[in-house]
């Protein structure tokens, strides 16, 4: 029996041995592979003092390359258009600064799937690997890491944290609790109010779904709820506690009320196809949070662009790595201004014509609905 | 070093829910899901008591037996209901989900600024700065050892061995004149006790509560009940619940080799799968083989 056991741990080895070739083969077009990883990760280990020295060079240049070898580890919540594009736009923001992945950046990128378990190990898994930096990209994983590193004293930088203050991330006043900062994606509520009173002038009540599983979503719906008033709407929320619940729930949505806007919210964000889908069937205008949602159908947003809030992010963590400042002296920062984004193909569709003072200032104008999400 | 640290405190962690499914599964024969539910209830229920000051050393009691609470409505829908017993456990989990945001009130609360058994004044004055790095690990088997110790004392006593004939032959239960149903509703209760104080040490440990944290529960305890079991078989001298613990652990271990390895996050249920279909392959295989030479001795 003994032989047996010992069979299948050789077996059960063998079978990740396989399933890690196939995965690191394929990861190389966008990362390096893995153990080039652990190797730079040990060469780093022993020194501090590069990143230090860098500082001093490096004022001016923006595609200048920095000085110092870096390992960040980015650990993403889910597998989502929007957290995608924060990644990206993170290591855009590294690049502007002059740390470029493959030159002088080593990159641990892992994906929780949305399970917290998997959140701590990934963590786990960055310390082990001596990771200088660890970007945490959405709120239950920025916890994780907190909570990780609370002892290590490695910087977070997270982002795609609605709340930090709610998430115990940063004090009331904005200071950071540890060395932890980054950016919010809070949503720009009001503004978001305006442009569809500018839009849709005679609408009287605005659907908003949401799941109740989501911290987010919830503190955005009261903060709707309280700002609605202003401008003359009524708020029908619609809670959802997992995708399955999203068709009945946007039936019986579009049947109550006059547009739809929408959220960040993860799930529903995910299948927004077919909320746009019921709602174009009712010739129902659906409102989108940020970019990614009005280029597949969303008629307008006033919303965050995911990537240039990555940006923003990579930049803070730039000043991290190359030890300009501590995450710790940062506070948290939010996007700046929302921009407008408008699909005229979609108001072609329902008959509705973008009014001009907004698509004068609009930051991206979209002329067709592209199928995918990404 | 911080990996295996990080691998022994998220795998004693879930020992610890692992144990309950090892009374309902293997002992009772029950595919209990509401295990999915109690797992954050035990959470829910930790930040909303330390929220209002309780002693955290006290919320694990409680949570245990909010838990064990929540187990016996399991327990009452099966047996005087007379629903099925995979369909009690569903209904069961799916009514938590909202009473688990309820009691915490929101989706995620964060305790990370409070007090909790891994982080107190009592604690840091008590503790050398060398341990400090094992701290969390050692309260951790501290917990399980005692949940194990309790566990193994329990299985030994009169009701304890009326809970293992429940499983085996209920009708020797029935036959000593005792209720089944009775004993069936006390080993949920026990079980989902220890899965909502798993969730209970799991947020403190964490630092926050979030709704969607039990999901998956049930399988990573069948996982480490079975892992379990197989691996230490041969060895009769080791308890089950020991086993058990160790399978919780190796599961874990597993997971945390899978992303150590540089695969890539997304692969890592499918990665768990195959091993855990490994696992089970090479014993089921030779097990049968022994049977079929029975067979033929007869």
């Amino acid at each position: 029996m003994k032989k047996r056991n010992v069979k299948a741990v050789i077996l059960a080895t063998m079978a990740m041995a396989v399933l890690a070739g196939c995965s690191s083969s394929k990861n190389t077009e966008t990362t390096t592979t893995s153990s080039e990883a652990t190797s730079s990760a040990e060469s780093k280990a022993e020194d501090g003092s590069s990143a230090e020295s860098s500082s001093a060079g490096e004022d001016t240049g923006v595609a200048e390359i920095a000085d110092g070898d870096f390992t960040v580890g980015i650990g993403q919540f889910a597998e989502h258009g929007s957290l995608d594009n924060c990644r990206i736009g993170f290591l855009q923001g590294l690049a502007d600064e002059g740390i470029v992945e493959g030159k002088n950046l080593t990159v641990l990128y892992e994906n929780a799937q949305a399970d917290g378990g998997t959140a701590s190990q990934i963590m786990d898994n960055f310390l082990a690997k001596k990771a200088d930096l660890i970007c945490a990209i959405a709120t239950p994983i920025a916890q994780s890491a907190y909570s990780a590193v609370k002892k290590d004293g490695v910087p977070v930088i997270y982002t795609a944290v609605t709340d930090p203050v709610a998430a115990e991330l940063a004090n009331a006043d904005g200071t950071p609790v540890g060395e932890i900062t980054g950016t919010s994606d809070k949503l720009p509520v009001t503004q978001q109010l305006e442009m569809i009173r500018k839009v849709l002038p005679d609408a009287k009540t605005i659907g908003i779904m949401y799941s109740t599983s989501e911290i987010n979503s919830v503190s955005a719906i009261e903060e709707y709820k309280e700002a609605a008033g202003d401008y003359g709407f009524e708020i029908v929320e619609s809670g959802i506690s997992s995708t399955a619940d999203i068709p009945l729930a946007a039936d019986n949505l579009v049947e109550k009320v006059d547009c739809i806007t929408n959220l960040t919210d993860n799930t529903v964000v995910s299948s927004l196809p077919v909320i746009l889908d019921k709602a174009g069937k009712k010739n129902i205008p659906v409102f989108g949070s940020e970019v990614e949602q009005v280029k597949i159908g969303c008629l307008a947003a006033m919303g965050l662009d995911y990537v240039s809030l990555g940006e923003q992010t990579g930049k803070m963590a730039a000043q991290v790595l190359k030890g300009e400042k501590k995450a710790s002296e940062m506070n948290f920062e939010v996007i700046k201004e929302a921009a407008f984004y408008g699909n005229t193909k979609v108001a072609e569709n329902l008959g509705i014509t973008l009014p001009d003072e907004l698509t004068e200032s609009a930051a991206g104008l979209f002329d067709e609905i592209s199928s995918t999400t990404k | 070093m911080s990996i295996v640290l990080g691998v022994m405190e998220e795998g004693l962690i879930y020992a610890i829910m692992a144990l309950g499914v090892y009374i309902t599964y293997k002992i009772l024969d029950f595919p209990d899901l509401s295990v999915d539910g109690t797992f954050p209830l035990g959470a829910a229920v930790t930040v909303m008591l330390i929220l209002k000051g309780v002693n955290p050393f006290l919320t694990l009691f409680l949570a245990f037996l909010t838990g064990a609470f929540a187990g016996c409505i399991t327990g009452i829908i099966h047996v005087k209901f007379k629903v099925r017993d995979l369909l009690s456990g569903i209904i069961v989990m799916t009514a938590l989900y909202s009473l688990n945001l309820r009691i915490a009130g929101k989706a995620n609360v964060p305790i990370f600024s409070q007090e909790t058994i891994f982080e107190n004044a009592w604690l840091e004055s008590m503790v050398s700065e060398a341990l400090e790095p094992y701290l969390v690990a050692l309260i951790l088997l501290v917990i399980v050892v005692v949940c194990k110790i309790l566990l193994d004392l329990y299985l030994n006593t009169r009701s304890g061995f009326l809970l293992r004939a429940a499983g085996d032959n209920d009708v020797l239960v029935t036959s000593l004149a005792k209720d089944k149903g009775m004993v069936k509703i006390l080993g949920l209760a026990i079980a989902n006790g220890f899965a909502s104080l798993a969730g209970c040490v799991y947020c403190q440990q964490k630092g926050f509560f979030e709704i969607s944290t039990g999901t998956g529960t049930m399988v990573i305890g069948l996982a480490s009940v079975i892992i379990g079991m197989k691996l230490l078989k041969r060895f009769n001298s080791v308890k089950a619940t020991t086993a058990v613990i160790t399978g919780s652990v190796v599961y874990k271990a597993c997971v945390s080799i899978a992303i150590a390895m540089g695969m890539a996050a997304s692969d890592l249920k499918l990665i768990t799968a195959v091993l855990f279909l490994v696992i089970l392959v090479v014993s089921n295989r030779t097990e049968g083989k022994v049977k079929i030479a029975g067979k033929k001795g007869k």
